[in-house]
């Protein structure tokens, strides 16, 4: 593997999450769900390979798409103490994808949760899997959010088209950002669809710095950052705006470090700030140190696997 | 949708909403008892008054499941936005005093995905005995269960299993003024069953459905067993975030719903028949008249007030009512 030594346990403790039937939990003792199983999958092949930039290629095969195209490349050997697991895992994520593209919760639930196919996409990238990767994109690219007259009471442009959670919904951050880094991933950062999903996150930028679930301000008054939004919009942002049009948000994580405990929070704190060449180096640290201390209870799994992908310091979600 | 058409649209579909509460068995010939209990400060202890309170209203907890859900909607640290951990452990602790086999604390907050924000919070854990299992629903298996308000169109909710199988499920909102609905108390916090997952961060989907249409159809879907509310300090003005502190010093307590919340209400210096949910809840809940109510504990005259709302809802004013 190739991790640091500290984070060595981390991915041990990742692989202990996967149950024996396929899937990953966000908790202990939960049932299998795509994000944690998506986001593990990458953090798997982070630690299989040397940093840098990531390209796709790696780790095994997964099995053929639902009726379409077929054209999967032959994947790359990755390390054997991550490749029986990633390749169990990529076995089940393949088994999320419906007909139409789109990536469901579990098996159980294929039709809700459909905002995770944009992650879907970029696993299945990573992993060459381009039949899958294809028609996920396609779904994702399909996918649109609702627009609406604009509220005076709400600042923001209601007619930008992002991606929704749920579909026939508004658009919100955390889906458009997945989304415009999967398109970006597959080179299509140039698409009509990815420059208004990263005109739609910076019109939902706070004026003073950072994101929130999709509301920069309400009746006059800025609403409040959160730390997780922040990071993910910045690496969606990542080539895609001008560092003046974030600087505030970069300014927001920075002066803020001290605050983020949470090993979410730390995560994509981590990873926004890095994607744009700052210095995370301390939040790198306490990252580590706040996964390690992380109860069974409390530990997200989703959030255990993000906090690896920020520590190999890989830009997995770059262009 | 005005509210002109939500009121047209109610009372076509009145009729499917009345199918589960009356199958709930909340209506009854017994008035809703409603307590309110002073706690002039997070500081102080009330699981023996609460635990008093709860058993003499006839909630069993012996051996049973219970489910706590809180309000958690975002962090700041002047606003008091979220369920106060004392309240919540007040709660927690009168459950275990009780005989509860379980206590689990739950929430599927609204606004925030990471748990660190909610339930998962250190000084949460600090402040409960490590008996209380604390659990964030947004990320948690669900049960699909039919909708039986039918007011949303939506044929299924997907509550969060720790809320479908509980035996008991008590709801601890906090007791704010909200910007889309008027007031946010029990009714509304069980948008908090709903994992994220499913629903996203907000749950869009309920509010392009209509917030009031999706309160009163989880109102008549989700079994509510207690209520506990947050009055000790509440949020004024543009709540449910962006609000002011309104200290009263109380707490209110009632196995009814909607008992609890119109009684919280009138303490606000509101309506009930004013606030469009509340009014519709009526027709298949208990408690929104007056005189539905037996008060208990303190007087209400002590706690009542005038809380600051936004213009729209400056018709909700009523009273005194007391």
């Amino acid at each position: 593997m190739f991790v640091a030594p500290e984070a060595a346990p981390l991915v041990k403790r990742l692989i202990s999450f996967i149950i024996p039937g396929g899937g990953v939990p966000y908790y202990k003792g939960g049932g299998p769900s795509a994000e944690p199983s998506l986001l593990a999958l990458l953090a798997l092949q982070t630690a299989s390979r040397p940093g840098g930039h990531a390209g796709p290629g790696s780790v095994p095969s997964a099995p053929a798409a639902p009726p379409g195209p077929t054209n999967s490349s032959p994947a790359s050997p990755a390390d054997g103490a991550v490749a029986e697991p990633a390749k169990s895992l990529l076995a089940w994520a393949s088994g999320l994808q419906n007909a139409d593209g789109s990536v469901g919760l579990d098996p159980a639930h294929r039709d809700q949760g459909l905002w995770l196919t944009a992650l879907a996409a970029i696993v299945f990238h990573h992993y060459v899997v381009a039949d899958r990767r294809d028609l996920a994109l396609g779904f994702v690219a399909s996918l649109k959010s609702a627009t609406a007259p604009n509220d005076p009471r709400i600042r923001q442009d209601n007619a930008l088209v992002g991606w929704p959670w749920v579909p026939g919904t508004f658009g919100w951050v955390e889906p458009t950002a997945w989304s415009v880094v999967a398109l970006g991933v597959y080179g299509r950062s140039g698409d009509a669809r990815a420059a208004e999903g990263a005109k739609f996150l910076l019109d939902r930028q706070i004026p003073s710095g950072g994101w929130n679930y999709g509301n920069p301000g309400l009746n006059d008054s800025e609403l409040l950052p959160f730390w997780d939004t922040t990071g993910l919009a910045l690496v969606a942002l990542r080539g895609r705006a001008e560092a003046a049009r974030v600087r505030p948000s970069l300014e927001f994580l920075e002066t803020n470090q001290e605050k983020i405990e949470s090993p979410c929070g730390l995560a994509w704190a981590v990873m926004g700030l890095e994607n744009w060449g700052r210095d995370a180096a301390r939040l790198r640290t306490r990252l580590l140190r706040a996964l390690a201390a992380a109860s069974d209870e409390t530990l997200n799994a989703a959030h255990l696997a993000a906090g690896l992908i920020a520590l190999s310091g890989r830009k997995v979600f770059a262009p | 949708m005005n509210r002109r058409d939500f009121l047209k649209g109610t009372a076509v579909l009145a009729p499917a909403a009345l199918v589960g509460p009356l199958r709930s068995g909340q209506f009854g010939p017994a008035p809703c008892p409603v307590t309110l209990l002073p706690m002039p400060d997070y500081g102080r202890d009330m699981e023996k008054e609460i635990a008093a309170v709860m058993s003499r209203d006839g909630l069993v907890l012996k051996g049973k499941k219970v489910l706590l859900k809180p309000n958690y909607v975002e962090a700041h640290p002047d606003r008091p936005i979220n369920t106060n951990p004392a309240v919540i452990a007040a709660v927690a602790h009168a459950c275990l005093r009780l005989g509860a086999a379980e206590v689990v604390v739950g929430e599927a907050s609204g606004h925030r995905r990471d748990p660190w924000f909610s339930v998962l919070n250190p000084k949460l854990r600090e402040v409960l005995d490590k008996r209380v299992r604390c659990l964030d629903m947004n990320h948690s298996d669900a049960v699909e269960t039919p909708n039986r308000g039918g007011l949303t169109g939506l044929s299924r909710f997907y509550v969060a299993r720790a809320a479908a199988e509980a035996d008991v499920l008590i709801s601890l909102p906090k007791m704010k003024t909200h910007h889309w609905a008027g007031v946010t108390l029990s009714l509304k916090n069980l948008f908090g069953t709903l994992p994220g997952i499913y629903y996203g961060w907000p749950k869009n989907v309920l509010h392009f459905r209509g917030i009031e249409r999706s309160i009163l159809d989880l109102a008549a879907t989700v079994k509510v067993h207690y209520n506990v509310i947050d009055g000790v300090v509440g949020m004024e003005g543009d709540g449910p975030i962006m609000g002011r502190a309104r200290p009263v010093g109380v707490l209110v307590l009632s196995p009814f719903s909607l008992a609890a919340d119109a009684t919280a209400a009138r303490l606000m210096g509101f309506d009930p028949r004013r606030i469009l949910y509340l009014a519709q809840a009526g027709r298949f809940l208990r408690g929104l008249k007056i005189e539905d109510v037996v008060q208990r504990g303190e007087s209400p005259k002590k706690y009542a007030t005038r809380f600051d709302c936004l213009d729209d809802f400056k018709g909700m004013r009523g009273g005194p009512f007391f």
